[in-house]
Parts: C-alpha cells; sequence; structure tokens
C-alpha cells in the first residue's frame, strides 16, 4: 500500500493543550494515501486528542493540519467541505436516535452533497447489506444493539465517500461478543484499500490489519513502525513496557 | 359578611369567565411571544461571540432579578418617554412587552438547558459528517432538544398565567382585575375565592396536560 506515497494528511508540530495540561507536544507525522494506520499507547497518552486535530474536532493549540495539501486550521478554509471527506467513527457510536437507521446514513449526503433521496438510499441500502443490516432500515437506532450501533456508525461515515476514515477506540464501548463483527467490518474496508487511522486497545487486531503502527505516550510518537518491528522488535524502552504490560 | 361564594359566581360568573379569558389570552401572548424572543437570546447566549453571549447573559440576568411587577412598571411609564411611537398604542401593550420580555429571559434558559442537555457526541457525529453548524443545531441537535424543552416551556405557560394578575394593577382586563371591578359593588373578600378557584382548576389541569405530554415524550425514548 505505501509504495504509492501520496500524502493524504500532514502534522506539522501539532500541539494541544487543555488549560494548564500538554496533551501533544509537538507531532510533525504523515498519513498517506491507502495507508492503514494503528495509533496504540496508554489512555491519556494523547492517541485521540490527535485523531481528533485531524478533522479539527480538536483546534490546535499550535502547529498545523494539511488534508489534501490544505491548511485545516486557516481561518479561510471551509472545514465543513473536508470534514466531508474525513469519516469519523466514535468510541460511543453517536447514532442519531431520533432518525431511522436508514436516515441516520442518507441525512448528510441529502443535505450537504444534495444528492438526490431516492439515490442516497439505494447507496444506503447496499452499505447496510454489505454490514448485515439491511433488515434494520426502518428500525430506530434503539433496537439496535452496540456492535450494531457502531456497524450503522461505519456506514453513515462511508455514505459520503469519504478519502480517509478516522476510528476513535471503536470497539472500547462494545461488550466482548459484539468487538469481532464491528473489527470485521473495519478490516474489510481497511483491505479495500481505504486509508484509516484506528486508535485502539486490539493489539491482535492492529497487528494483523495495519501498514504501520504509531505508539503515543505523553503527547509524542514514542515510536513507529510496521507491525513486525514493532511487535517483535521494540526499541523504545517506553514501548516494551506498555507492550509487556497489554500482550 | 353579605351574600355567599356561590351566590357571587352565579350573579357575575360572565365577568369571572371574560376575566379568565384575558388571563389566558395574555399568558399565551407572552410565552408565544416570549418564546421567539428566548430562541434569540438562548442563541446569543450559546453563540460562540463573548459579546453576544454577554449581553444575553446580562438580559437574562437582570430580567430574571428584579420583579415582574417593577418591570411592568417601568414598561408602563417609561416606554411611552422613551419610544414616542409607542405613545399612541393601547396601554395592554406595555404590559404585554414587560410579560413578553420577562418570559423571554425564562424560555431561553429553558431552551439552553435544553439544548446542552443534547449528548456533545451528537454534535461531534454531525460535525464530523460534514454538515454544517445551522444544519447541526436544526436537524440534530433541536429536534432532540424539543423533548425537554416543550413540558418546560408548558410550566412556564402556567407559571405566566399566575404572573398575569399582576397586569391587572394596570387595569388590564384579567382575572385579578375582577377583584376591583366586583369591589366596587362592595364584594369584599367573594370575588377572591372564585378568583384563587380559577387560577387553581387551570393550573391543575394544564399541569395534568403536561404530565401526559411528558409521557408521551418518554415513550419514544
Amino acid at each position: 500500500m505505501t509504495d504509492k506515497k501520496i500524502p493524504l494528511i500532514e502534522t506539522k508540530n501539532l500541539k494541544k493543550n487543555f488549560g494548564d495540561l500538554e496533551v501533544l507536544k509537538g507531532i510533525s507525522e504523515t498519513i498517506y494515501k491507502g495507508e492503514v494506520i494503528c495509533i496504540i499507547g496508554p489512555s491519556g497518552g494523547g492517541k485521540s486528542t490527535f485523531l481528533r486535530c485531524l478533522n479539527m474536532l480538536e483546534e490546535p493549540t499550535e502547529g498545523e493540519v494539511y488534508f489534501e495539501g490544505e491548511k485545516l486550521d486557516a481561518k479561510s478554509t471551509d472545514i465543513d467541505r473536508h470534514r466531508q471527506k474525513i469519516g469519523m467513527v466514535f468510541q460511543q457510536f453517536n447514532v442519531f436516535p431520533h432518525l431511522k437507521v436508514i436516515d441516520n446514513i442518507t441525512l448528510a449526503p441529502t443535505l450537504e452533497k444534495k444528492i438526490p433521496e431516492k439515490e442516497a438510499k439505494e447507496t444506503a441500502y447496499k452499505l447496510l447489506e454489505q454490514v448485515g443490516l439491511s433488515d434494520k432500515a426502518e428500525e430506530y437506532p434503539r433496537k439496535l444493539s452496540g456492535g450494531q450501533k457502531q456497524r450503522l456508525a461505519i456506514v453513515r461515515a462511508m455514505a459520503m465517500e469519504p478519502d480517509v476514515m478516522l476510528f476513535d477506540e471503536p470497539t472500547s464501548a462494545l461488550d466482548p461478543e459484539m468487538v469481532k463483527g464491528v473489527l470485521e467490518v473495519i478490516k474489510k474496508l481497511a483491505d479495500s484499500g481505504m486509508t484509516c487511522v484506528i486508535v485502539t486497545h486490539e493489539m491482535g487486531f492492529a497487528r494483523e490489519v495495519s501498514d504501520r503502527i504509531l505508539f503515543i505516550d505523553e503527547g509524542v510518537i514514542a515510536e513507529e513502525g510496521t507491525p513486525e518491528e514493532f511487535f517483535t522488535n521494540p526499541k523504545n524502552p517506553r514501548t516494551k513496557e506498555f507492550l509487556s504490560q497489554v500482550l | 359578611m353579605g351574600p355567599g361564594i356561590l351566590d357571587v359566581l352565579f350573579e357575575y360568573w360572565p365577568i369571572f369567565l371574560k376575566g379568565a379569558i384575558g388571563t389566558l389570552r395574555y399568558a399565551f401572548i407572552a410565552v408565544s411571544l416570549g418564546s421567539l424572543l428566548g430562541a434569540l437570546i438562548a442563541l446569543m447566549h450559546l453563540s460562540k461571540s463573548k459579546i453576544l453571549s454577554s449581553i444575553a447573559s446580562l438580559y437574562v440576568n437582570v430580567l430574571r432579578g428584579t420583579p415582574l411587577l417593577v418591570q411592568m412598571y417601568i414598561a408602563y411609564f417609561f416606554l411611552p418617554i422613551a419610544v414616542p411611537v409607542l405613545n399612541n398604542v393601547d396601554k395592554e401593550v406595555y404590559v404585554l412587552i414587560a410579560l413578553t420580555m420577562n418570559s423571554s429571559a425564562y424560555v431561553s434558559e429553558i431552551i439552553r438547558g435544553g439544548i446542552n442537555s443534547v449528548d456533545p457526541g451528537q454534535n461531534e457525529a454531525a460535525r464530523s459528517l460534514g454538515l454544517s453548524a445551522s444544519h447541526t443545531m436544526t436537524k440534530i441537535i433541536l429536534p432532540q432538544a424539543i423533548k425537554n424543552i416543550l413540558p418546560s416551556l408548558a410550566n412556564e405557560y402556567i407559571a405566566m398565567i399566575k404572573e398575569t394578575s399582576m397586569a391587572g394593577t394596570f387595569m388590564l382586563y384579567e382575572l385579578m382585575y375582577t377583584r376591583t371591578l366586583l369591589a366596587n359593588k362592595y364584594l369584599s373578600w367573594q370575588p377572591l375565592f372564585i378568583i384563587a378557584g380559577i387560577y387553581l382548576i387551570m393550573t391543575l389541569v394544564l399541569t395534568s396536560l403536561v404530565k401526559l405530554l411528558e409521557k408521551r415524550f418518554s415513550v419514544s425514548d
């Protein structure tokens, strides 16, 4: 995948403070088109904050974020237009409870991309079929299990035909028996060539699916590498310590 | 003692009826217009602009922190001087302006609370899909906030029914004003019990309607 090397997202010296707390201490990283990247690391280390800076859900305190060559935090940037190409999936699913499953998916494409209702619905049904939720289209999300809600959240983002998908601990809020189904959907997506950036605690999954692993600890990328290098021969003592605790 | 309560009610019921209708009408106008104004104040309060949100906050604090009766007096005596255009309008308008502004302060807090009660994740999900701020508000946040807003708004209407009793001070024909009318007929205490009884019936009936409303909303959760 990485042989194409077209940069999709770039951060330069990205810093984020919450009050006095420095959460990101300067991250410069490039994510290339088609790459599947898993971000792992201890809780509170800045993984999610880094991910949320990539679509400006968090505004960086300092530094820059570029998406497809355009600076995202510039005043003149129409952030909504860029966000349409950056799908995001959250730990807590955040499906829209007042909308039917099908309307959860068609809302953004019809409103913001002006796609005709009929066409949006056809796309939505196809996507629902891919994740095994066709029979739930006319239900409200409250009737869905956690795993089904998360699969809905994934196809809701996919319906915008994004260039990259960001996953923020997509399986952390799920019951154990639901995790596999969601990871399978993400893996299928990754295998299809979609650029994915995934914050996860699922080490086995990270090892299997990613082209590259970023280990974020104390606000910096403490180590990065291919899954093979990373898991079998970590160089940073912090990485070794972390892996010894989770593996 | 004079005549009994029932005697007075049977003899003068059209006056009480007219008063009660006046009360419901003033409360309805105040809360309806107050809701529109209150929505605007709430949006100002929630906006990112520090200036707008401090203006809204000041507005709410002043109107909630001073007695409605004082606000009515100011509207009644000061508005015609300050805004000459209002010189020729019915004096009912001054009192209604005071009631509306007062109600808008409370309604804006109801709306703000309703919006804030929606899980912040909903806003993040909508914005991350590329929905504009206004679409996020109208399609995602408000439809969910309305469940919390509507019952509180109905409660505000019930509270306003009682508040309008002060409008009688300014000779506006509402329920409390009937006391003044009947005092001229040497009826000092009987009308008060009738008035209190009518207020109680109105608020009790409306309160039970609100309960029904809340029940219906909770079913769809």
